[in-house]
């Protein structure tokens, strides 16, 4: 087979490598891995199961987690626009939150028509995270902050100065999370009855469909796309094409905080419904690892954005059907994470195998030189373009 | 038994689409000093890189001393007494010499009789002793990163010598130097010699082989031209064989037909980041048809001056026309869309996006603008045409054509992009900074032939240049900078290449 196609198959070894490692520790602690999988993927309402309480089911399951889905492609979609100029953005938690809590203060609570409720709380979703990811890009511009400083700053006061004004003013006495919001404000239809099952409609995941196909369009079809590349890959030749390095940091953080603030509306405004004070989303820090295992590619991220999404929302019922504990789950989450992570050594390995068997020595070449790594860089390059 | 040290025989080296050796048989003897001669992408560092260990050869064998060695990595060469400084050095900046020096086999001593630690002192009294020896002179406990290309140069020297290396290879060694550093290196090498030593020397530069060379292959796209003895060849023979042709050092030009003032400099002042000024009080003024080079040593303000006339640097004082109009304030982009070409002296991290394709790095300056998008979206089969066009125009070779990623090109293919996408781009005033930096002879030739064209067409050039010869040849007018500020302004007929480095080294304006 041809090097540069096993390259891109990397990250299917990848997860496979996760999984056996993750079976074999379930098999350890003596149930059978094959079975907690299973349960791991009907949790999620991808393969058939009983039905369950009061007309739930399969199809109940699998909306709720297309539900979950969405935030995690569109959080993750947000890692990835940053990424693209070279910054990494870990604020996305607080962006989410910021961009839920406005819209649920602005619209949430308005008492609007579904019609215009629905639409203005994307918009201010947009709105909102695009002015939380502003404020990290022209930190870094102006300021020169690093924004993964910064941006952890920001998490932190979001999540503080919202729990205040939770606790203080929006608390519902009861579930000591803010009160719900209006059904018209809500991007999931709860409780649809349909036949013979109840369920709830997630109308996000349209907005995510939406979005990868505008990012894969942005980044491979337009001008705005190609200026952000250059000025993440290459600074100095970015500025000396002409291009504005610091309108380009600041277009970036505009857009992944925009899309953050997709995630943000779609999970607080559409999963949840409430917000719980003083927790920052664990979406958007899993939807670091979730760019990084899609290579930062809108497609990639699709695919792994399901399957961390799978792991995570499948776990209860996992351990609920086959007794395995569900921090399982994110023992694999990790273990594909970290094999991730050796991408570049795997890639070099592969690359420099390949050279060294067509030459006719059997032996392995030990040479660390930046040569072959380079080679490999390139075609890793090859394939993202 | 071999009399030779070092023999490659019929030594075959593939790349994806290149062929960078074929069967390439170099014989060295012991104790002489031997060059391979060719243009970039001829194959000489392929084949060095081989036996130093970095690569192994497709075909062919490698004997040592007379036996036949496979050399698996460097450090095997390096325990066979091979050693090789690199075009590009391989130095922890944030390390003192001493211990760049040492790293890998570091003198140890038992600190309170068995916690083991490394023995700096005794590691610093050896290099001193050690740089005394082979006259390179450096101070143990410098930090790289305060030292100078010279000194780390040395360093680097150091390092073979200290790992005892009987065979050298120094991959382009003066490319980085200036003249009195290139002397005192090759001084160092002939002494190198002297006390034994093999030495193998890479280069495209005829007189440095003609200065210490003994004999001198001849390398041409891969093959093995013909090996020489330096003393009976004289430096024009060496060349066509390079070069594979006729070689002109002289570019053949007209006299120049002045038209207006194109580009006009007063009196500008620039700051570098610590506020300390780098251009000093400039001014000059460039005319259509009309060469200016500014001659000066590296590091007087010369590529701040070129950076601030394409707006990458602003100017703290004084104002630049072009073509009557003040630009000062304008953008670096309606600078370029008013007609400047900038040819900057880093290719690799200002001239191109090193991980674009070549089809994108040739459209680098025009992307925005129709037919390479519309409204916005970028048009793919514009760029591709386009890209073929300059690909075929200026010759530019790479292993796929317009997906090529630039990164992966040679250095002279690079700067052959670089310098076809800026004459291309409309435009009254090209500045060339370093055109031919690290280039071999029939590029370097080719890029003087097109700047004297473009200039012949009525362009105005700003010349920026540390290569004397350079400036020589191909100016009408010089201007000399020493420490940020204009020396002399003259036509080039009433220069001496004397007189023009006296006013380099800042005493020109005592006479």
């Amino acid at each position: 087979m041809n090097k540069n196609r096993i390259i891109k198959l990397i990250p299917v070894f990848t997860v496979l490598a996760g999984f056996i490692v993750g079976g074999i520790i379930i098999a350890a602690t003596g149930s059978n891995p094959f079975t907690a999988f299973w349960n791991l993927i009907q949790g999620c309402g991808l393969a058939p199961k009983a039905s369950y309480a009061g007309k739930k089911g399969m199809i109940t399951d699998l909306l709720s987690f297309i539900d979950l889905w969405t935030p995690m492609i569109l959080a993750s979609l947000s890692v990835a626009v940053a990424m693209r100029v070279g910054l990494f953005n870990i604020g996305v938690s607080g962006q989410m939150l910021f961009s839920g809590f406005i819209a649920t203060v602005v619209v949430g609570y308005s008492g609007l028509d579904a019609f215009i409720a629905k639409p203005l709380v994307i918009v201010v979703g947009i709105v909102a995270g695009a002015f939380a990811g502003g404020i990290i890009g022209f930190l870094k511009f102006k300021f020169n902050i690093n924004e993964v400083v910064s941006s952890i700053m920001l998490n932190y006061t979001f999540s503080y100065v919202i729990s205040f004004f939770i606790n203080t003013f929006l608390v519902d006495p009861v579930s000591r999370q803010s009160k719900a919001v209006s059904a018209a404000s809500r991007l999931t239809l709860k409780d649809v009855e349909l036949g013979a099952y109840k369920m709830d409609i997630p109308l996000g995941i349209v907005i995510a469909v939406i979005a990868v196909i505008v990012i894969w369009i942005f980044f491979n079809k337009t001008v705005s796309g190609m200026e952000l590349k250059a000025v993440g890959l290459s600074n100095s030749a970015a500025r000396y094409a002409g291009m504005s390095v610091n309108g380009n940091i600041m277009k970036a953080m505009m857009i992944a905080g925009a899309l953050a603030g997709l995630a943000g509306v779609t999970y607080y405004l559409g999963y949840f419904g409430s917000i719980q004070p003083r927790v920052l989303p664990a979406t958007g820090f899993d939807s670091i690892a979730v760019a990084l295992l899609g290579n930062n590619q809108p497609i990639g991220i699709v695919f792994a954005s399901f399957l961390i999404t799978v792991l995570s929302k499948g776990s209860t019922y996992m351990n609920s059907a086959s007794g395995v504990q569900a921090e399982i789950a994110n023992v694999i989450t990790g273990i594909i994470l970290l094999f991730c992570a050796c991408n570049a050594f795997i890639k070099w390995y592969i690359a420099n195998r390949d050279t060294t068997t067509k030459k006719g020595f059997k032996r392995k070449s030990k040479k660390a030189d930046k040569d072959g790594g380079a080679i490999a860089e390139a075609d890793d390059k090859k394939g993202e373009v | 038994m071999s009399d030779y040290i070092v023999e490659m025989r019929n030594i075959t080296k593939r790349f994806p689409g290149i062929v960078a050796n074929d069967n390439v048989s170099i014989q060295i003897k012991k104790g002489e000093i031997y060059a391979l001669l060719g243009e970039n992408g001829a194959g000489k560092s392929t084949l060095m890189s081989m036996l130093f260990g970095m690569y192994e050869p497709d075909e062919g064998e490698i004997y040592i001393r007379g036996e036949k060695t496979q050399i698996e990595s460097p450090n095997h060469a390096t325990k066979l007494n091979i050693g090789m400084v690199h075009q590009h050095f391989k130095l922890v900046s944030n390390y003192t010499i001493a211990e760049n020096i040492i790293m890998g086999m570091e003198p140890m001593k038992k600190a309170l009789g068995f916690i083991p630690m490394v023995d700096i002192k005794k590691a610093n009294k050896e290099i001193a002793e050690l740089s005394k020896r082979y006259g390179l002179e450096v101070n143990p406990e410098d930090v790289i990163e305060d030292v100078n290309v010279s000194i780390r140069q040395r360093v680097e020297i150091l390092k073979m010598l200290y790992r005892e290396a009987e065979i050298l290879i120094f991959d382009e060694p003066t490319a980085i130097l200036t003249p009195q550093e290139i002397q005192f290196l090759l001084d160092i090498i002939r002494g190198l010699r002297d006390s034994g030593k093999t030495i193998i020397i890479i280069t495209h530069k005829l007189d440095e082989i003609k200065q210490i060379a003994d004999r001198c292959a001849i390398l041409n796209r891969g093959r093995l031209i013909d090996v020489l003895d330096v003393k009976t060849t004289d430096t024009k023979t060496m060349a066509n064989m390079m070069v594979g042709r006729e070689v002109n050092f002289k570019t053949d030009k007209k006299d120049p037909v002045f038209g207006e003032e194109v580009l006009k400099v007063d009196n500008i002042t620039v700051k570098n980041k610590d506020g300390l000024p780098v251009v000093k009080n400039v001014s000059f003024s460039v005319r259509a048809g009309e060469v200016l080079a500014i001659a000066g040593v590296s590091g007087n303000g010369q590529i701040e001056i070129a950076d601030a006339i394409t707006g990458i640097l602003n100017v703290d004082s004084g104002k630049i026309y072009l073509n009557g109009n003040d630009i000062t304030d304008k953008t670096v982009r309606q600078r370029i869309d008013a007609g400047i070409d900038y040819i900057p002296e880093d290719r690799n991290a200002v001239g191109m996006v090193m991980d674009f394709t070549l089809a994108e790095n040739l459209a680098l300056k025009s992307y925005y603008n129709e037919p390479f998008s519309i409204r916005g979206i970028l048009n793919r089969p514009a760029f591709d045409s386009y890209g073929n066009k300059l690909i075929e125009k200026y010759d530019i070779r790479s292993s796929q054509g317009n997906p090529t990623i630039v990164r992966t090109m040679s250095g002279g293919n690079q700067q052959k992009a670089i310098i076809g996408r800026e004459i291309e781009h409309e435009s009254t005033f090209m500045i060339f900074v370093q055109p031919t930096r690290g280039l071999d002879i029939g590029a370097i030739e080719n890029i003087h032939r097109q700047i004297i064209e473009e200039r012949d067409k009525g362009q105005a050039i700003l010349l920026i240049s540390l290569e004397l010869d350079e400036v020589m040849n191909l100016a009408d007018t010089i201007a000399v900078i020493y420490s940020g500020e204009i020396q002399t302004i003259a036509d080039a007929k009433n220069l001496t290449l004397d007189q023009v480095g006296q006013f380099m080294m800042g005493v020109g304006s005592d006479e």
